[in-house]
């Protein structure tokens, strides 16, 4: 985004609309408000900018275009990954934090992903077989397995000493 | 509203006129010394942002805690007493 200093008072008008910032009239003395307001705004990166509360299935189209250029060219269906992409976004957002409990969920994402041939969440295009995951799944069950195995041996060495029947 | 000042009640008893920024509710020396720096020396010229603002307080705060860096309470007070004040005169 340029300058928003080098805007006309309309523009800035416009984008304040845009954002869904309630506003007045932008003359000299609100005029800095206004700048500093838009950007935060866009520093909090509001994926909607030419319609704020509208659903985002159709109209985005043209912002996907600009917004996910690099990664269009690695799948076709881009505007059927986009709109559940949007949709998904805030999806998204709570899945990940979901996820990390459900591991269930992966696999349908995972899955999906591949389908569509454009990863739905496309920050973790390069990450696909891995299904937006720090750790992959497979470390993650080994990890698992041996911290059961290794628990079930101290408990075992520990059933040998009198220090167990102390406990009784 | 929660009990207002002195000042506050000062104000909001009379056409404002030509009272300096000091006069506002929340605005003392500091604040006031920081408006007038910045072109607001009288009450009516803040009144008029206050105005252009569309007497709206989220951004009527956001400017003075822009402006003269007043902090929550500052802020209300100024506002409270604005917005009493047209309500009475405007």
């Amino acid at each position: 985004m340029s300058s928003l200093r080098s805007k006309s008072a309309q523009d800035i008008s416009d984008l304040l609309d845009e954002y869904g910032i309630k506003h007045g009239p932008v003359v000299d003395s609100t005029r800095s408000l206004y700048e500093r307001k838009l950007k935060e705004a866009m520093a909090k990166g509001k994926p909607s900018k030419p319609s704020s509360d509208k659903t985002y299935y159709r109209e985005e189209e043209e912002v996907t275009y600009e917004y996910r250029t690099p990664v269009r060219s690695e799948g076709a269906g881009d505007r059927q990954s986009y709109s559940s992409y949007s949709r998904s976004k805030p999806e998204y957002r709570g899945q990940n934090s979901v996820d990390e409990p459900y591991m269930y969920d992966t696999p349908s994402t995972y899955r999906n992903s591949f389908m569509n041939s454009t990863p739905m969440k496309s920050p973790d295009a390069p990450k696909t077989p891995k299904s937006s995951r720090l750790i992959p799944l497979w470390v993650q069950f080994a990890f698992f397995l041996a911290v059961a195995v290794f628990l079930y041996l101290v408990f075992s060495s520990m059933e040998t000493n009198e220090s167990l029947k102390g406990i009784e | 509203m929660s009990s207002t000042s002195q000042k506050h009640k000062d104000f909001v008893a009379e056409p404002m006129g030509e009272k300096p920024v000091t006069a506002l509710a929340g605005i003392g020396e500091v604040l006031g010394q920081r408006l007038e720096g910045k072109g607001f020396d009288k009450a009516y010229v803040v009144l008029g942002q206050f105005l252009v603002l569309k007497k709206d307080e989220e951004l009527f705060r956001d400017w003075l805690k822009d402006t003269c860096k007043a902090n929550v309470k500052q802020q209300g007070d100024c506002f409270g007493c604005l917005k009493e004040w047209c309500d009475a005169f405007l």
